[in-house]
Protein backbone atom coordinates (compact mmCIF):
# COMPACT_ATOMS: atom_id res chain seq x y z
CA UNK A 1 0.00 0.00 0.00
CA UNK A 2 1.55 4.08 -0.76
CA UNK A 3 1.44 6.25 1.73
CA UNK A 4 0.94 9.74 1.24
CA UNK A 5 4.51 10.72 1.00
CA UNK A 6 5.00 8.02 -1.42
CA UNK A 7 6.16 5.41 0.58
CA UNK A 8 5.22 1.24 1.03
CA UNK A 9 3.53 0.89 4.19
CA UNK A 10 3.21 -2.86 5.07
CA UNK A 11 2.45 -5.05 8.18
CA UNK A 12 5.18 -7.83 8.58
CA UNK A 13 2.46 -11.04 7.11
CA UNK A 14 1.41 -8.98 3.82
CA UNK A 15 3.28 -10.31 0.87
CA UNK A 16 5.71 -7.70 -1.44
CA UNK A 17 4.23 -6.38 -4.10
CA UNK A 18 6.71 -6.71 -7.53
CA UNK A 19 7.15 -2.87 -7.74
CA UNK A 20 8.19 -3.21 -4.13
CA UNK A 21 10.39 -6.36 -4.72
CA UNK A 22 11.93 -4.60 -7.55
CA UNK A 23 12.70 -1.23 -5.25
CA UNK A 24 14.32 -3.93 -3.14
CA UNK A 25 16.69 -5.36 -5.24
CA UNK A 26 17.16 -1.56 -6.96
CA UNK A 27 18.39 -0.62 -3.81
CA UNK A 28 15.52 2.08 -4.08
CA UNK A 29 13.62 1.63 -0.99
CA UNK A 30 13.67 4.21 1.90
CA UNK A 31 15.26 2.82 4.87
CA UNK A 32 12.23 3.05 6.90
CA UNK A 33 10.55 0.99 3.65
CA UNK A 34 13.63 -1.26 3.79
CA UNK A 35 13.49 -2.91 7.11
CA UNK A 36 10.33 -4.80 7.13
CA UNK A 37 10.61 -5.69 3.52
CA UNK A 38 13.96 -7.44 4.21
CA UNK A 39 12.56 -8.80 7.19
CA UNK A 40 9.76 -10.10 5.09
CA UNK A 41 11.82 -11.64 2.78
CA UNK A 42 13.76 -13.43 5.24
CA UNK A 43 10.75 -15.26 5.92
CA UNK A 44 8.64 -15.73 2.42
CA UNK A 45 10.00 -18.09 0.17
CA UNK A 46 7.01 -16.57 -2.28
CA UNK A 47 8.45 -13.13 -2.29
CA UNK A 48 11.93 -14.49 -2.38
CA UNK A 49 11.21 -16.70 -5.46
CA UNK A 50 9.72 -13.61 -7.21
CA UNK A 51 12.53 -11.64 -6.25
CA UNK A 52 14.98 -14.01 -8.01
CA UNK A 53 12.66 -13.94 -10.98
CA UNK A 54 13.06 -10.44 -11.44
CA UNK A 55 17.27 -10.82 -11.10
CA UNK A 56 17.07 -13.30 -13.76
CA UNK A 57 14.89 -11.40 -16.14
CA UNK A 58 17.53 -8.31 -15.22
CA UNK A 59 19.93 -11.12 -16.00
CA UNK A 60 18.52 -11.66 -19.51
CA UNK A 61 18.59 -8.14 -20.32
CA UNK A 62 21.45 -7.38 -19.67
CA UNK A 63 23.48 -10.10 -20.83
CA UNK A 64 21.63 -9.46 -24.42
CA UNK A 65 22.33 -5.49 -24.22
CA UNK A 66 25.95 -5.76 -23.14
CA UNK A 67 26.76 -9.26 -24.94
CA UNK A 68 25.49 -7.85 -28.57
CA UNK A 69 26.53 -4.01 -28.47
CA UNK A 70 29.86 -4.24 -26.06
CA UNK A 71 31.99 -6.32 -28.16
CA UNK A 72 31.16 -4.56 -31.42
CA UNK A 73 31.64 -0.88 -29.93
CA UNK A 74 33.83 0.63 -32.79
CA UNK A 75 37.11 1.79 -30.47
CA UNK A 76 36.89 5.86 -29.18
CA UNK A 77 40.37 7.02 -30.66
CA UNK A 78 38.12 8.49 -34.34
CA UNK A 79 35.52 9.73 -32.57
CA UNK A 80 37.97 11.60 -29.40
CA UNK A 81 39.88 12.72 -32.08
CA UNK A 82 37.00 14.80 -34.08
CA UNK A 83 35.93 15.47 -31.14
CA UNK A 84 39.03 17.77 -29.86
CA UNK A 85 39.21 19.18 -32.92
CA UNK A 86 36.07 20.19 -33.00
CA UNK A 87 36.69 21.69 -29.82
CA UNK A 88 39.61 23.36 -30.21
CA UNK A 89 37.82 25.60 -33.39
CA UNK A 90 35.17 26.28 -30.69
CA UNK A 91 37.52 27.61 -28.58
CA UNK A 92 38.95 29.76 -31.05
CA UNK A 93 36.25 30.81 -33.04
CA UNK A 94 33.68 31.63 -29.57
CA UNK A 95 33.73 34.36 -27.75
CA UNK A 96 35.45 33.31 -24.19
CA UNK A 97 33.08 33.12 -21.41
CA UNK A 98 34.33 36.20 -18.93
CA UNK A 99 33.03 38.35 -22.02
CA UNK A 100 29.82 37.20 -21.71
CA UNK A 101 29.04 38.44 -18.33
CA UNK A 102 31.01 41.59 -18.59
CA UNK A 103 28.86 44.09 -17.06
CA UNK A 104 29.89 47.83 -19.01
CA UNK A 105 30.34 50.72 -17.39
CA UNK A 106 28.51 53.53 -18.91
CA UNK A 107 31.27 55.77 -20.12
CA UNK A 108 32.90 52.88 -21.42
CA UNK A 109 30.17 51.88 -22.96
CA UNK A 110 29.68 55.45 -24.82
CA UNK A 111 33.38 55.25 -25.56
CA UNK A 112 32.41 51.44 -27.00
CA UNK A 113 29.64 52.42 -28.89
CA UNK A 114 31.33 55.14 -30.58
CA UNK A 115 33.81 53.08 -31.70
CA UNK A 116 30.79 50.39 -33.33
CA UNK A 117 29.36 53.12 -35.19
CA UNK A 118 33.05 54.23 -36.25
CA UNK A 119 33.60 50.40 -37.28
CA UNK A 120 30.27 49.86 -39.51
CA UNK A 121 30.79 53.52 -41.35
CA UNK A 122 34.25 51.87 -42.57
CA UNK A 123 32.71 48.85 -43.46
CA UNK A 124 29.95 50.24 -45.45
CA UNK A 125 32.53 52.44 -47.13
CA UNK A 126 34.84 48.99 -48.03
CA UNK A 127 32.70 45.89 -48.52
CA UNK A 128 34.67 44.58 -51.57
CA UNK A 129 38.01 44.88 -49.44
CA UNK A 130 35.59 42.88 -46.33
CA UNK A 131 34.40 40.23 -48.77
CA UNK A 132 37.75 39.28 -50.56
CA UNK A 133 38.98 39.21 -46.96
CA UNK A 134 36.56 36.87 -46.23
CA UNK A 135 36.11 34.57 -48.93
CA UNK A 136 39.96 34.11 -48.86
CA UNK A 137 39.89 32.95 -45.57
CA UNK A 138 37.52 30.60 -46.44
CA UNK A 139 38.57 28.99 -49.51
CA UNK A 140 42.04 28.42 -48.01
CA UNK A 141 40.76 26.67 -44.94
CA UNK A 142 37.55 25.75 -44.17
CA UNK A 143 35.65 27.30 -41.31
CA UNK A 144 35.77 25.39 -39.02
CA UNK A 145 32.36 26.04 -37.20
CA UNK A 146 30.48 25.18 -40.97
CA UNK A 147 32.87 22.57 -41.50
CA UNK A 148 34.01 20.97 -38.81
CA UNK A 149 34.82 17.56 -40.62
CA UNK A 150 32.68 13.68 -40.57
CA UNK A 151 33.75 10.66 -40.55
CA UNK A 152 31.27 7.04 -40.78
CA UNK A 153 32.50 4.09 -38.79
CA UNK A 154 34.92 2.12 -40.96
CA UNK A 155 38.25 0.24 -40.12
CA UNK A 156 41.39 0.36 -41.94
CA UNK A 157 40.75 -2.60 -43.59
CA UNK A 158 38.08 -1.78 -45.24
CA UNK A 159 39.34 1.93 -46.13
CA UNK A 160 42.19 0.40 -47.58
CA UNK A 161 39.98 -2.50 -49.82
CA UNK A 162 38.43 0.01 -51.79
CA UNK A 163 40.16 0.32 -54.82
CA UNK A 164 38.60 3.51 -56.33
CA UNK A 165 40.09 6.51 -54.22
CA UNK A 166 38.44 9.09 -56.55
CA UNK A 167 35.91 11.01 -54.67
CA UNK A 168 32.34 10.80 -55.78
CA UNK A 169 31.00 13.78 -56.91
CA UNK A 170 28.93 16.26 -54.61
CA UNK A 171 25.50 16.83 -55.91
CA UNK A 172 24.64 20.16 -57.27
CA UNK A 173 22.53 21.21 -54.88
CA UNK A 174 24.58 20.28 -52.34
CA UNK A 175 27.36 22.30 -53.91
CA UNK A 176 24.81 24.98 -54.04
CA UNK A 177 24.19 24.53 -50.23
CA UNK A 178 27.97 24.71 -49.06
CA UNK A 179 28.81 27.96 -51.21
CA UNK A 180 25.15 29.50 -49.62
CA UNK A 181 27.09 28.72 -46.34
CA UNK A 182 30.17 30.12 -47.10
CA UNK A 183 28.80 33.43 -48.67
CA UNK A 184 30.05 32.98 -52.01
CA UNK A 185 26.99 32.48 -54.48
CA UNK A 186 28.19 34.76 -56.70
CA UNK A 187 31.39 32.98 -57.06
CA UNK A 188 32.39 31.19 -60.45
CA UNK A 189 32.04 27.23 -60.06
CA UNK A 190 35.05 26.42 -62.09
CA UNK A 191 36.98 28.22 -59.24
CA UNK A 192 36.47 25.82 -56.93
CA UNK A 193 36.02 22.28 -55.51
CA UNK A 194 33.24 21.54 -53.16
CA UNK A 195 35.68 18.86 -51.08
CA UNK A 196 35.50 16.75 -48.42
CA UNK A 197 37.70 18.04 -45.24
CA UNK A 198 38.20 14.58 -44.29
CA UNK A 199 38.17 12.58 -47.79
CA UNK A 200 36.13 9.36 -47.80
CA UNK A 201 38.99 7.02 -49.01
CA UNK A 202 39.99 7.72 -45.75
CA UNK A 203 36.54 7.71 -43.97
CA UNK A 204 35.32 10.65 -44.34
CA UNK A 205 31.29 11.17 -44.64
CA UNK A 206 29.11 12.31 -46.84
CA UNK A 207 27.92 15.02 -44.77
CA UNK A 208 27.50 18.75 -45.54
CA UNK A 209 29.76 19.11 -42.51
CA UNK A 210 32.64 17.33 -43.87
CA UNK A 211 32.36 19.50 -47.33
CA UNK A 212 33.56 23.22 -48.35
CA UNK A 213 34.37 25.35 -51.02
CA UNK A 214 38.27 25.05 -52.06
CA UNK A 215 39.94 27.09 -54.57
CA UNK A 216 41.96 25.52 -57.23
CA UNK A 217 43.63 28.25 -57.98
CA UNK A 218 42.96 31.22 -55.72
CA UNK A 219 46.19 30.62 -53.13
CA UNK A 220 49.03 27.88 -53.51
CA UNK A 221 47.03 26.05 -51.14
CA UNK A 222 44.59 25.06 -53.61
CA UNK A 223 42.37 22.08 -54.04
CA UNK A 224 45.11 20.03 -55.64
CA UNK A 225 47.82 20.33 -53.48
CA UNK A 226 45.50 19.20 -50.26
CA UNK A 227 44.52 15.87 -53.24
CA UNK A 228 48.33 15.32 -52.96
CA UNK A 229 48.09 14.93 -48.96
CA UNK A 230 45.28 12.95 -48.75
CA UNK A 231 46.95 10.47 -51.56
CA UNK A 232 50.11 10.47 -48.79
CA UNK A 233 48.08 9.84 -45.82
CA UNK A 234 45.65 7.24 -47.15
CA UNK A 235 49.03 4.95 -48.68
CA UNK A 236 50.76 5.72 -45.03
CA UNK A 237 47.68 4.22 -43.53
CA UNK A 238 47.63 1.34 -45.78
CA UNK A 239 50.99 0.91 -45.21
CA UNK A 240 50.57 0.39 -41.88
CA UNK A 241 52.48 4.03 -41.02
CA UNK A 242 50.20 5.83 -39.57
CA UNK A 243 46.93 4.84 -37.89
CA UNK A 244 43.40 6.03 -39.57
CA UNK A 245 42.20 8.22 -36.38
CA UNK A 246 45.57 9.77 -36.17
CA UNK A 247 45.25 10.55 -40.49
CA UNK A 248 41.57 11.97 -39.96
CA UNK A 249 42.49 13.76 -37.05
CA UNK A 250 45.53 15.25 -38.60
CA UNK A 251 43.64 16.57 -42.61
CA UNK A 252 40.36 17.54 -40.43
CA UNK A 253 42.51 19.76 -37.78
CA UNK A 254 44.78 21.80 -39.85
CA UNK A 255 45.30 20.36 -43.61
CA UNK A 256 48.21 22.54 -44.52
CA UNK A 257 50.09 22.26 -41.07
CA UNK A 258 49.67 17.96 -42.11
CA UNK A 259 51.29 18.51 -45.87
CA UNK A 260 54.05 20.56 -44.07
CA UNK A 261 54.48 18.07 -41.64
CA UNK A 262 54.00 14.91 -44.14
CA UNK A 263 56.10 16.41 -47.13
CA UNK A 264 58.96 18.00 -44.81
CA UNK A 265 58.42 21.20 -46.52
CA UNK A 266 56.84 24.52 -45.78
CA UNK A 267 55.36 25.07 -49.20
CA UNK A 268 53.68 23.28 -51.57
CA UNK A 269 55.65 21.13 -53.48
CA UNK A 270 55.62 22.11 -57.32
CA UNK A 271 54.83 18.78 -58.76
CA UNK A 272 51.73 18.99 -56.53
CA UNK A 273 50.45 22.32 -57.82
CA UNK B 1 25.18 2.52 -9.19
CA UNK B 2 26.30 3.21 -5.26
CA UNK B 3 29.84 2.84 -4.55
CA UNK B 4 31.05 2.20 -8.08
CA UNK B 5 33.38 3.99 -9.42
CA UNK B 6 31.84 6.37 -12.13
CA UNK B 7 28.72 7.07 -9.47
CA UNK B 8 31.93 8.33 -7.16
CA UNK B 9 33.31 10.42 -9.75
CA UNK B 10 29.85 12.03 -10.80
CA UNK B 11 28.97 12.50 -6.67
CA UNK B 12 32.20 14.41 -7.04
CA UNK B 13 31.27 15.67 -10.13
CA UNK B 14 28.16 17.09 -8.46
CA UNK B 15 29.97 18.46 -5.44
CA UNK B 16 32.44 20.77 -7.50
CA UNK B 17 30.20 23.29 -8.84
CA UNK B 18 32.89 25.48 -9.48
CA UNK B 19 33.22 28.21 -12.23
CA UNK B 20 35.94 26.92 -14.77
CA UNK B 21 39.28 28.44 -14.89
CA UNK B 22 40.02 28.18 -18.45
CA UNK B 23 38.98 26.85 -21.74
CA UNK B 24 41.97 24.53 -22.27
CA UNK B 25 40.79 22.83 -18.60
CA UNK B 26 36.91 22.75 -19.94
CA UNK B 27 38.14 21.05 -23.15
CA UNK B 28 40.17 18.28 -20.71
CA UNK B 29 37.26 17.71 -18.75
CA UNK B 30 34.97 17.35 -21.60
CA UNK B 31 37.35 14.80 -23.42
CA UNK B 32 37.82 13.00 -19.80
CA UNK B 33 33.96 12.58 -19.52
CA UNK B 34 33.76 11.70 -23.26
CA UNK B 35 36.17 8.87 -22.49
CA UNK B 36 34.11 7.92 -19.63
CA UNK B 37 30.92 7.87 -20.98
CA UNK B 38 30.68 7.36 -25.26
CA UNK B 39 30.37 3.82 -24.55
CA UNK B 40 27.33 3.95 -22.23
CA UNK B 41 25.76 6.57 -24.25
CA UNK B 42 26.16 4.85 -27.63
CA UNK B 43 24.65 1.79 -26.14
CA UNK B 44 21.42 3.73 -25.22
CA UNK B 45 21.05 5.24 -28.09
CA UNK B 46 21.69 2.61 -30.53
CA UNK B 47 19.16 0.44 -28.72
CA UNK B 48 16.99 2.60 -25.94
CA UNK B 49 15.93 4.90 -28.60
CA UNK B 50 15.19 4.46 -32.29
CA UNK B 51 18.18 6.09 -34.12
CA UNK B 52 20.54 3.88 -36.66
CA UNK B 53 23.96 2.78 -34.89
CA UNK B 54 25.61 5.24 -37.52
CA UNK B 55 24.25 7.98 -36.72
CA UNK B 56 24.56 7.81 -32.63
CA UNK B 57 28.33 8.84 -32.83
CA UNK B 58 27.22 12.26 -34.18
CA UNK B 59 24.92 12.46 -31.78
CA UNK B 60 27.35 11.92 -28.87
CA UNK B 61 30.07 14.96 -30.73
CA UNK B 62 27.16 16.87 -30.38
CA UNK B 63 25.93 16.16 -26.97
CA UNK B 64 29.74 16.67 -25.91
CA UNK B 65 29.93 19.85 -27.73
CA UNK B 66 26.90 21.14 -26.00
CA UNK B 67 28.94 19.84 -22.55
CA UNK B 68 31.74 22.17 -23.61
CA UNK B 69 29.42 25.14 -24.13
CA UNK B 70 27.57 24.41 -21.04
CA UNK B 71 30.42 24.48 -18.62
CA UNK B 72 32.71 27.10 -20.04
CA UNK B 73 30.03 29.29 -19.39
CA UNK B 74 29.65 28.31 -15.75
CA UNK B 75 26.05 25.98 -15.71
CA UNK B 76 25.88 23.81 -13.36
CA UNK B 77 27.95 20.63 -13.04
CA UNK B 78 25.12 19.15 -11.01
CA UNK B 79 24.61 15.47 -12.21
CA UNK B 80 26.22 15.91 -15.52
CA UNK B 81 25.69 12.01 -16.11
CA UNK B 82 21.94 12.83 -15.93
CA UNK B 83 22.78 15.36 -17.97
CA UNK B 84 24.64 14.13 -20.38
CA UNK B 85 22.24 11.45 -21.23
CA UNK B 86 19.13 13.76 -21.18
CA UNK B 87 20.78 15.69 -24.14
CA UNK B 88 21.56 12.92 -26.16
CA UNK B 89 17.96 11.65 -25.32
CA UNK B 90 16.87 15.10 -26.72
CA UNK B 91 18.75 15.12 -29.80
CA UNK B 92 17.72 11.58 -30.62
CA UNK B 93 14.21 12.32 -30.32
CA UNK B 94 14.56 15.19 -32.46
CA UNK B 95 17.17 13.32 -35.10
CA UNK B 96 13.84 10.26 -34.89
CA UNK B 97 11.03 13.12 -35.67
CA UNK B 98 12.91 14.97 -38.59
CA UNK B 99 13.56 11.22 -40.05
CA UNK B 100 10.07 10.27 -40.14
CA UNK B 101 9.03 13.73 -41.12
CA UNK B 102 11.01 13.21 -44.60
CA UNK B 103 9.72 8.97 -44.25
CA UNK B 104 13.13 8.00 -43.75
CA UNK B 105 12.52 5.91 -41.14
CA UNK B 106 16.05 4.75 -39.36
CA UNK B 107 16.60 0.42 -39.23
CA UNK B 108 15.16 -0.92 -36.27
CA UNK B 109 16.71 -1.69 -33.02
CA UNK B 110 16.08 -5.25 -33.50
CA UNK B 111 17.72 -5.36 -36.80
CA UNK B 112 21.19 -2.61 -35.64
CA UNK B 113 21.63 -5.46 -32.57
CA UNK B 114 21.00 -8.38 -35.42
CA UNK B 115 23.44 -7.32 -37.57
CA UNK B 116 26.55 -6.89 -34.76
CA UNK B 117 25.40 -9.81 -32.90
CA UNK B 118 28.66 -12.29 -31.93
CA UNK B 119 28.07 -16.13 -33.21
CA UNK B 120 28.34 -18.24 -29.87
CA UNK B 121 30.82 -20.97 -29.35
CA UNK B 122 28.94 -23.68 -31.30
CA UNK B 123 26.51 -24.36 -33.59
CA UNK B 124 24.21 -25.69 -31.13
CA UNK B 125 25.03 -22.95 -28.93
CA UNK B 126 24.67 -20.64 -31.30
CA UNK B 127 20.86 -22.00 -32.23
CA UNK B 128 19.63 -21.65 -28.89
CA UNK B 129 21.55 -18.30 -27.47
CA UNK B 130 20.18 -16.80 -31.15
CA UNK B 131 16.99 -17.89 -30.41
CA UNK B 132 16.56 -16.42 -27.11
CA UNK B 133 18.03 -13.25 -27.97
CA UNK B 134 15.43 -13.65 -31.08
CA UNK B 135 12.37 -13.80 -28.42
CA UNK B 136 13.41 -11.06 -26.02
CA UNK B 137 14.03 -8.85 -28.77
CA UNK B 138 10.62 -9.32 -30.01
CA UNK B 139 9.56 -8.51 -26.11
CA UNK B 140 12.12 -5.33 -25.97
CA UNK B 141 10.76 -4.07 -29.18
CA UNK B 142 7.14 -4.55 -28.37
CA UNK B 143 7.77 -2.39 -25.03
CA UNK B 144 6.34 0.99 -25.25
CA UNK B 145 9.03 3.24 -26.25
CA UNK B 146 8.79 5.08 -22.26
CA UNK B 147 9.49 1.78 -20.68
CA UNK B 148 12.28 0.48 -22.94
CA UNK B 149 13.91 4.22 -22.36
CA UNK B 150 13.75 3.28 -18.65
CA UNK B 151 15.34 0.01 -18.81
CA UNK B 152 18.09 0.92 -21.22
CA UNK B 153 18.84 3.93 -18.85
CA UNK B 154 18.48 1.49 -15.79
CA UNK B 155 20.90 -1.25 -17.64
CA UNK B 156 23.71 2.07 -17.74
CA UNK B 157 23.48 2.99 -13.69
CA UNK B 158 21.21 5.60 -13.64
CA UNK B 159 19.15 5.93 -10.34
CA UNK B 160 15.37 5.88 -10.96
CA UNK B 161 15.62 10.07 -9.56
CA UNK B 162 17.99 10.46 -12.62
CA UNK B 163 15.76 8.66 -14.78
CA UNK B 164 12.69 10.98 -13.76
CA UNK B 165 14.88 13.77 -14.90
CA UNK B 166 16.48 12.47 -18.20
CA UNK B 167 12.74 11.22 -19.65
CA UNK B 168 10.31 14.18 -17.43
CA UNK B 169 8.56 11.39 -15.66
CA UNK B 170 7.32 10.92 -12.11
CA UNK B 171 9.67 8.45 -9.62
CA UNK B 172 6.38 6.75 -9.25
CA UNK B 173 6.36 6.53 -13.14
CA UNK B 174 9.96 5.34 -13.65
CA UNK B 175 9.17 2.20 -11.46
CA UNK B 176 5.97 1.46 -12.77
CA UNK B 177 7.81 1.48 -16.25
CA UNK B 178 10.88 -0.62 -15.21
CA UNK B 179 8.46 -3.21 -13.34
CA UNK B 180 5.91 -3.85 -16.31
CA UNK B 181 9.41 -4.00 -18.74
CA UNK B 182 10.97 -6.48 -16.49
CA UNK B 183 7.92 -8.29 -15.76
CA UNK B 184 7.34 -8.92 -19.55
CA UNK B 185 10.81 -10.69 -19.80
CA UNK B 186 9.76 -12.74 -16.68
CA UNK B 187 6.96 -13.98 -18.23
CA UNK B 188 8.34 -14.85 -21.63
CA UNK B 189 8.67 -18.75 -22.56
CA UNK B 190 12.18 -19.44 -24.25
Amino acid sequence: MLAPNGEFVRSEQSHLSDQELLLAVDGELSEREAGPALAHLATCWACLARKQEIEAAIGDFMRLHRGNLGRNIPPPEGPRALLKAQLAQLAQTERPPWFRGFSLRPALAIVLAAFGLGLIAYLISAPWTVRQTTRLVAVTVPNPSLTPGATVLVSREEVCRESNTKNKAVPVAVQRAVFDEYGIRTAEPRAYEVDYLITPALGGADDIRNLWPQSYKATDWNAEVKDALEDHLRDLVCDGKLDLATAQHEISTNWIEAYKKYFHTDRPLSRHR
Amino acid sequence: MPGSPESDTMAALSTADIRPANPSAVEQEVIELFDQWREPLLRYLSSGTSVAFSDSEDIIQETFLALFEHLRRGKSRHNLRGWLFRVAHNLARKQYRSRQDSKNIPQSTLAIEDSLVDPGPNPEDQLATSQTKRCLRAILQALPEQNRWCLYLRAEGLRYREIAEVLGMSLGSVSLCLERSLARIARAEW
